[in-house]
């Protein structure tokens, strides 16, 4: 911890040192440091998908707009058909990197491909089968039904690409030019991309610590520095570059083991829902926006209003449980103490920070909290073994809320961790799952997440923010889709 | 000498058969699953069916006894599978990063004990004079400091204040030098401590106070007999630092950016990624007996009165 501290001030000494000499690039070109980098180019394989559509190399059939909608992108329309099955057509005009045309066959061969090889692919309707019917469109069979496929295919792991031997070719505004596993990329604009003559050569850097690649942007060596660490920022800001800051839609919330004597009661999970001020996180953590509900507020499906900061409405509650103040300011009922557990995880030190203040909140209403941190989140939280539980999730990371609402609270789902059960919820949830008219979707959603606050299974906190240094070269550069959408076709530099 | 020469291989197999045989159940005890590890990096909203394509993918729906037999027979015979978390053989990922931290492991090795030597004789020399502070301070130093930070302070000097060098952008020279002199900063005041001990011992033996009563300089006299003593004593302590020539560099690595074994091998615990850490672990299990080894028999060549 000491040593945390320390390093921590002397990478702020630095980068004020650093201060003398303001941010330049040193070449033409632009240079953008990042804490993740692709591990291959096989979009296939492992989590590649992801990274090549955030850095620009590759592209999917939709992708998920700046406000949050599921939008065409190399299709131009998905149409459901009467027997389940959906006909996609291919948007005109639009080329691999190497000017060879993208047809039907070529994305039917890549997404069978990477629907065999990668179960991530399988994951919302299982396997998906493309076929070609001509060279623009496409018949699209779900092994599941979905009224959703094209949300589905705007998830990372269907980026279209074509195979020229073991080197796949892809379609998005940048191309590979040389790639170093776990170091960097080049790359240079794709000349049959629409735009191209604006782009310059990027390289991609990667740099794994967060203080490391404030200094890398101090000294002038990257243009842009992608997610900084907050305690750098106030420094950086007179460096000559501009630090933007962006909500991302990692939502903070905390669940509540409903299956615990104490917090079965929805007006114990209620009362702790009140009880904590969620302007006091984000001075916590220095960043973020409260949260609305389980979405980011920049999705069409996120809840409106704020959600209440109420401790006296909480205690009442309380003492509406039966659970009454004892002689030293902790809550009693029958003899038992309102004692909880609340965990949370480093990998997200923002959950760690939050420990100490939802404690204290929670004590002002008489609850004695014990907290906990483990380094596997997944197993405590599988187990069931806590009280609360601080977390962090990307809500709706293709656009669509139906997946989060589904797998984390209906009463069998995988990953219902507060093992809460509501009957009318999950029929709600079905009719989610079933709705295909994007406004019934919203209020679907819209509705769900009354309910789930209503009985409060779960907390949902903050919505956080990353930081992204911008030299001049990039001044014009706007951050959004959290790191899904990193580098884009718009990322033009300004020299 | 072929039965003794046996027997010493017999022992080193054992030995590494041990060790990776019990790094293959507790790297399996360590709290975090690798697929929902994995699952949880990528946003995956996975139901059971998938958590199990992926173990079965991963080989991890197999009892413990066939993984490990499968895994050493893949090992012995250089197939080492595929990443986890990238999906890249193993072996490929390891040899594209292994120059990285060979470099900056042994040059800062090289750097550490030439330097250290050299400052411990003249410690040595003048006990209680600069050189003797010095090694003492950096001595010190090695132990309270931390590497992380310090790291940082040299990336900022020599990096952003100076600019002296390309820190993350340059070739390879440049991207390894740093994290070299980071990994010589932290050794060199141990090796001249070390140094220093070996010639002091001989500044009290009879031949070094005869040498001086024939009119040699002092210098002299401690170079000429106190040399062997010198490089006695490195070698007893240069050998654990040698086992972690690979380990010790991570945070070189990943300070300063460096795509090499180490920086991959912290990135694997994160992800509990197996596929990479067992193989990682074997290596550096039969690096560390052949080091030990080597630096036994290298003491007994230079001294064959030692056991």
């Amino acid at each position: 911890m000491i040593c945390s501290k320390l390093s921590r001030r002397l990478a702020a000494a630095a980068i004020a040192g650093a201060i003398i000499a303001p941010a330049t690039s040193h070449a033409e070109d632009v240079t953008i440091g990042l804490t993740f980098l692709a591990s291959g180019l096989d979009a296939a394989e492992g989590s590649n998908g992801w990274a090549l559509v955030s850095h620009g190399i590759a592209e999917q059939l939709f992708r998920v707009s700046r406000e949050g909608e599921v939008v065409p992108n190399l299709a131009a329309s998905a149409t459901r058909n009467d027997d389940g099955t959906w006909t996609v057509e291919l948007a005109p005009d639009r080329f691999f990197s190497d000017g060879t045309p993208v047809t039907a066959e070529a994305v039917a061969v890549a997404l069978n491909r990477t629907g065999e090889a990668n179960p991530s692919a399988r994951a919302t309707a299982g396997r998906l089968s493309f076929t070609a019917v001509d060279d623009d469109t496409l018949t699209v069979r779900t092994e599941h039904a979905t009224a959703i496929l094209p949300s589905i295919l705007a998830e990372w792991a269907f980026p279209v690409y074509r195979m020229e031997g073991d080197a796949p070719i892809f379609t998005g505004p940048f191309a590979v030019k040389s790639f170093q596993p776990g170091a960097s990329i080049e790359m240079t604009p794709n000349a049959h991309y629409a735009g191209a003559g604006a782009r310059s050569d990027v390289t991609l850097r990667r740099i794994a610590d967060g203080q490391s690649l404030a200094l890398a942007f101090a000294s002038g060596e990257v243009d842009m520095a992608f997610n900084l660490p907050v305690e750098t920022l106030s420094m950086l800001e007179t460096t000559g570059g501009r630090i933007v800051s962006f909500p991302v839609a990692y939502q903070y919330m905390m669940w509540m083991n409903t299956r615990t004597p104490a917090l079965s009661d929805p007006r114990v999970r209620r009362a702790i829902d009140l009880a904590i001020s969620r302007e006091d996180l984000v001075t916590a953590a220095q960043a973020g926006v409260p949260a609305t509900g389980a979405f980011a507020e920049s999705y069409p499906f996120a809840a409106e209003g704020s959600l209440s900061h109420d401790p006296d409405a909480a205690a009442a509650l309380l003492d509406e449980a039966g659970w009454t103040p004892g002689e030293d300011g902790v809550r009693t009922r029958d003899g038992e103490q309102l004692e909880l557990v609340l965990y949370a995880y480093p990998q997200r030190p923002d959950l760690v920070t939050f420990q100490p203040v939802i404690r204290a909140a929670l004590t002002g209403i008489g609850i004695a909290v014990t907290t906990q941190v483990t380094e596997s989140p997944s197993d405590v939280a599988a187990s069931g073994g806590f009280d609360l539980f601080l977390w962090a999730q990307h809500t709706a990371p293709a656009g669509d809320p139906g997946l989060f609402l589904s797998l984390f609270f209906e009463t069998d789902a995988a990953r219902n961790y507060s093992g809460w059960s509501n009957a009318a919820y999950d029929s709600l949830v079905a009719a989610l799952r079933a709705e295909r008219d994007p406004q019934a979707r919203i209020d679907l959603a819209r509705q769900a997440q009354e309910m789930i606050a209503a009985e409060a299974p779960v907390a949902f906190l903050v919505t956080p923010e990353w930081h992204v240094g911008l030299s001049p070269a990039l001044a014009g550069y706007e951050p959004w889709g959290s790191d899904y959408y990193v580098i884009r076709p718009d990322l033009v530099t300004g020299r | 000498m072929t039965a003794a020469a046996v027997q010493v291989l017999g022992r080193l197999a054992l030995s590494w058969l041990a060790v990776v045989t019990a790094a293959f159940v507790l790297l399996r005890l360590m709290p975090g699953d690798p697929v929902e590890v994995f699952l949880a990096q990528v946003n995956v909203g996975a139901g059971h069916e998938i958590v199990a394509a992926y173990r079965a993918q991963w080989g991890l729906d197999e009892p413990i006894a066939t993984q490990f037999l499968r895994w050493l027979g893949g090992f012995v015979t250089l197939d080492w599978g595929v990443s986890f978390e990238t999906g890249r053989p193993v072996a490929a990922d390891f040899a594209a990063r292994l120059p990285y931290s060979a470099a900056i492991g042994f040059g800062g090795m090289v750097l550490a004990v030439t330097g250290g030597f050299a400052l411990g004789f003249f410690a040595a020399h003048r006990p209680g004079g600069p050189a003797d502070m010095l090694s003492r301070v950096l001595a010190v130093a090695g132990q309270a400091l931390p590497a992380f930070a310090t790291g940082l302070v040299l990336l900022w000097i020599l990096g952003v204040q100076l600019r002296w060098i390309d820190v993350f952008g340059g070739g390879f020279i440049e991207r390894v030098l740093l994290p070299t002199l980071l990994v010589a900063l932290f050794s060199l005041g141990s090796m001249s401590r070390l140094t220093r001990a070996g010639f002091v011992e001989v500044k009290g033996s009879p031949y070094y106070r005869t040498a001086l009563a024939k009119g040699r300089s002092q210098a002299g006299a401690l170079w000429h007999h106190g040399r062997a003593a010198g490089v006695l004593t490195l070698i007893a302590g240069l050998a654990p630092e040698l086992t972690w020539i690979i380990g010790g560099t991570a945070v070189a690595e990943i300070v300063f950016g460096v795509p090499g074994v180490s920086e991959r091998v912290v990135q694997a615990v994160n992800h509990r990624d197996y596929a990479i850490l067992q193989p990682y672990i074997a290596l550096v299990a039969l690096w560390v007996a052949l080091v030990m080894q080597g630096a036994r028999f290298l003491r007994r060549t230079l001294d064959p009165r030692l056991p």
